[in-house]
């Protein structure tokens, strides 16, 4: 529609078009910061000034200051973020109503709200900030978070998102998503030892070192052959099939840690004279304290000593 | 003559074009899994695992199966073993034979040995492929050294001049099939040696292992190893593992229950408390205080509360008694280590058998004061019909060991050893052998022994000594009846 159309909208398009550059510049910078003061929950830019100062027990009344913010304006999606960051159950005495709100699940669950009023933006945070951080309770919490996401949330986003970070660059992403994927997997093994399998061709060491640990962690059976599969390849035939020691090994910890039906595997293992890997698979059974290992190691303690043999040849 | 030729030929023809066919199926044969059929020797070998080397610094081939009566079978040559080095001895006759070998073992990996009349045998290495050896040698029958260059490998060995060389042997570092192959393709006749290796670690992670498994099938392997192993680690980890064995068969009692009941939930208040704890600390069961309920882990707490009570005999049958009171003198064992396994495991066994034993350790002033003070603790747990010998001990011996032998006695306790403590308080006036003897005084606590230390505690009212503070201590902690 063209404005000439209407008459008012026409004059008043004129005169902007008239006012000076600097003028408009400064007008816009105005209405921003009015529309930003005014949807800048005041409890809440209080609250994260109170983080940013060096006050005494500055998270504690910070908190107080975020869940004044939520009171206010229920949707707040930074602010439940930062009650579940920040919020800890060292701020108050144990029994209380506030000391129950800080607990591992509730804050978790202020995270998933978070989660819910802007998702694309707080599961980035989720994955590749929140889980960085140095305190256990905050990665906790996050866990949390990432697992209510998984269970309501975008599912599938989830998985994308843990997969480039187990695939990235920086070890601090991979470790991550391995710890998220173990996590959520115990629950939620079909899902993830699919996934996780797929993971272990992936052409970087590390990534695979990570999936191979989150498949033990996980637990789940159905990773017995993959994992049997990576040991095997340390006798290929050429050096490009063969998976890298630190990774083998890791999944003869994995076997030990899946235990059951992986028994028999590492039994395998300490019955191939010639794999490296058979004080390893001995240390997983010896943890696993099953019966069915004495067999074969007693039968290792009747191996011949170092010695020399000599072979006659008929001339 | 031409039909001769062309079928001379047509065999010619086809030798040239079976010779690499032959090759690509061997190449196929062997080459897909790694596996070699030696027909020299009539066994198949492996190639290693491509970690070993960097891991355990082991390379070479595993022997798959040996076919029976060729020369690997004759050789006794096992399934399983490791063959790391084929060494090969070539007696030295002339110079050219002495200057092939020279050259083929060199060529192959810089490193051989010279044996020569009257001298120990001469490692001769090279630092690169290509250096001269150095040696020069003449003769016919006996081979003699000529000529040392100086600067080589030779000259900073033993050799000299008008030395006479016998034989070289070449010792060759098996790393891959391919190794294996050349160096079995070399000799053609005579015999071969091979150096096999063994993976000391396997073994003693078997044994380790074993111990934790707690199964009857696993005491003799390890008292064998124990008492007639020549690997000092692989002996320290059979006596471990043996004093583990010894742990677990004490828990017996208390599995018996689990068996009994045929559950691996009981309630925790029902159970033998000190087997409990000691079972919680091994990780074989979880207590949860607040339920009352202690559960056993799976799948080792099923499978042991069945033979817990097999396990239980064995160890009581086996004499472990008698090889550990043997084995925890120093005299017949000089590694310390499994002098304390020894005493540890008289220590749950706690037979009256091995009192002898246990007292000669802690007379023994040439043993470390820890290991005595061990067997004095071995004896207090034996208790009551310890306490004569340990009376005799405390009468005859020096401080440290009238310490070690009061502290055992203050544990049992008892009215024998009360009354020798406190006589020999009264009569001490070392301040260390006092302390020690209002210590075990104190430890027995009863009312005459607490009487005891009250007089002590006039007689030492004055005094600023250690003693005295000691005796304030014991009596702001005691209760008003026992005073």
């Amino acid at each position: 529609m063209k404005i000439d159309a209407i008459p008012f909208l026409n004059s008043a398009a004129r005169k902007y078009r008239r006012t000076p550059f600097w003028l408009k510049k400064l007008a816009i910078a105005l209405l921003l910061f009015l529309f930003a003061c005014g949807t800048q929950n005041e409890n809440l830019s209080k609250g994260k000034e109170l983080i940013k100062s060096d006050k005494r027990r500055k998270e504690e009344r910070a908190v107080r200051e975020f869940k004044l913010a939520i009171r206010q304006e229920s949707n707040n999606a930074e602010a439940h973020y930062l009650i579940g960051f920040y919020n800890s159950q060292e701020f108050y005495e144990p029994g209380t109503t506030d000391w129950e709100q800080a607990s591992i699940t509730a804050r978790g669950k202020h995270m998933f709200r978070a989660y819910q009023a802007n998702s694309r933006k707080y599961l980035e945070i989720l994955i590749f900030e929140t889980l960085r951080d140095d305190a256990l309770d905050v990665q906790n919490a996050a866990l949390e978070a990432l697992t209510l996401v998984y269970e309501r949330g975008d599912k599938n986003r989830l998985l994308s998102q843990l997969q480039k970070a187990i695939k990235s660059k920086d070890n601090r992403d991979r470790h991550d998503a391995y710890s998220v994927m173990a996590h959520i997997g115990k629950e939620n093994s079909e899902t993830f030892v699919p996934i996780l399998v797929e993971l272990l061709k992936h052409r970087r060491m590390e990534t695979r070192l990570n999936a191979v640990k989150a498949l033990g962690e996980i637990g789940s059976e159905q990773a017995i052959s993959a994992l049997a599969d990576v040991i095997e390849s340390g006798s290929a035939k050429w050096k490009r099939d063969r998976e890298k020691p630190e990774v083998r090994q890791l999944a003869v910890e994995a076997l030990g840690k899946i235990g059951g039906a992986a028994v028999p595997e590492l039994v395998k293992i300490v019955e191939n004279k010639g794999s490296s890997l058979r004080v390893d698979a001995i240390r997983a059974l010896s943890t696993l304290r099953d019966e069915k290992a004495v067999v074969p190691l007693l039968d290792a303690l009747q191996e011949q000593s170092r010695r020399e043999v000599i072979i006659p040849f008929p001339n | 003559m031409l039909r001769t030729f062309a079928h001379q030929n047509s065999n010619l023809y086809f030798q040239r074009l079976a010779l690499p066919f032959f090759c690509l199926a061997l190449l196929i044969a062997t080459g897909c899994d790694n596996r070699y059929y030696d027909e020299h020797m009539k066994m198949e070998v492996q190639q290693l695992d491509s970690d070993l080397e960097n891991r355990w610094s082991t390379s070479g081939v595993v022997v798959l199966n040996t076919t029976p009566n060729g020369p690997a079978d004759k050789g006794e040559l096992k399934r399983g073993e490791l063959i790391s080095y084929v060494i090969t001895e070539y007696p030295i006759q002339s110079t050219r034979d002495f200057n092939s070998t020279l050259k083929k073992a060199i060529d192959k990996d810089n490193n051989l040995i010279l044996h020569v009349r009257g001298k120990p045998p001469l490692r001769l290495a090279l630092r690169k492929s290509g250096d001269k050896p150095g040696l020069k040698v003449e003769g016919k029958g006996t081979v003699r050294v000529k000529e040392i260059q100086p600067g080589t490998p030779a000259a900073n060995t033993d050799i000299q001049i008008g030395d006479i060389i016998e034989k070289i042997v070449d010792e060759r570092k098996i790393y891959s099939i391919g190794d294996y192959k050349d160096a079995i393709g070399d000799v053609k006749k005579g015999q071969i040696v091979l150096r096999t290796s063994e993976l000391i670690g396997v073994k003693i992670a078997a044994v380790n292992a074993l111990g934790e498994l707690g199964d009857t099938r696993a005491v003799e392997p390890l008292v064998d190893i124990f008492k007639n192993s020549t690997e000092l680690s692989l002996r320290k980890e059979a006596a471990k593992s043996l004093e583990r064995l010894v742990e677990l068969s004490a828990l017996n009692e208390l599995f018996q229950q689990f068996q009994n009941a045929e559950l691996n939930q009981l309630p925790a208040d029902s159970l033998p408390q000190k087997q409990l704890e000691a079972a919680a600390i091994l990780g074989l069961l979880t207590v949860d205080i607040t339920q009352n309920h202690v559960t056993l882990k799976e799948p080792f707490g099923t499978q042991f509360r069945q033979r817990a009570d097999a396990l239980h005999q064995k160890i009581n049958q086996a004499q472990l008694v008698t090889l550990a009171a043997q084995y925890s003198q120093l005299e017949t064992e000089p590694e310390q280590e499994i002098r304390r396994a020894c005493l540890e495991i008289i220590g749950i066994l706690k037979p009256r058998s091995a009192i002898e034993a246990l007292v000669h350790v802690l007379k023994n002033t040439e043993e470390i004061p820890g290991i005595r003070f061990q067997a004095a603790l071995a004896l207090s747990k034996i208790g009551e019909p310890a306490v004569e010998q340990l009376i005799d001990v405390f009468q005859g011996g020096d401080t440290s060991t009238k310490d070690m032998a009061a502290s055992a006695l203050g544990d049992i306790g008892g009215e024998k050893a009360r009354a020798l403590l406190i006589r020999a308080l009264e009569n001490a006036d070392e301040p260390a052998i006092q302390l020690t003897l209002v210590d075990a005084i104190a430890k027995i606590g009863d009312a005459p022994s607490l009487e005891a230390l009250q007089r002590q505690r006039q007689r030492f009212r004055k005094d600023d000594t250690g003693i005295r503070i000691f005796l304030e201590e014991v009596f702001k902690n005691a209760t008003p009846e026992m005073m």
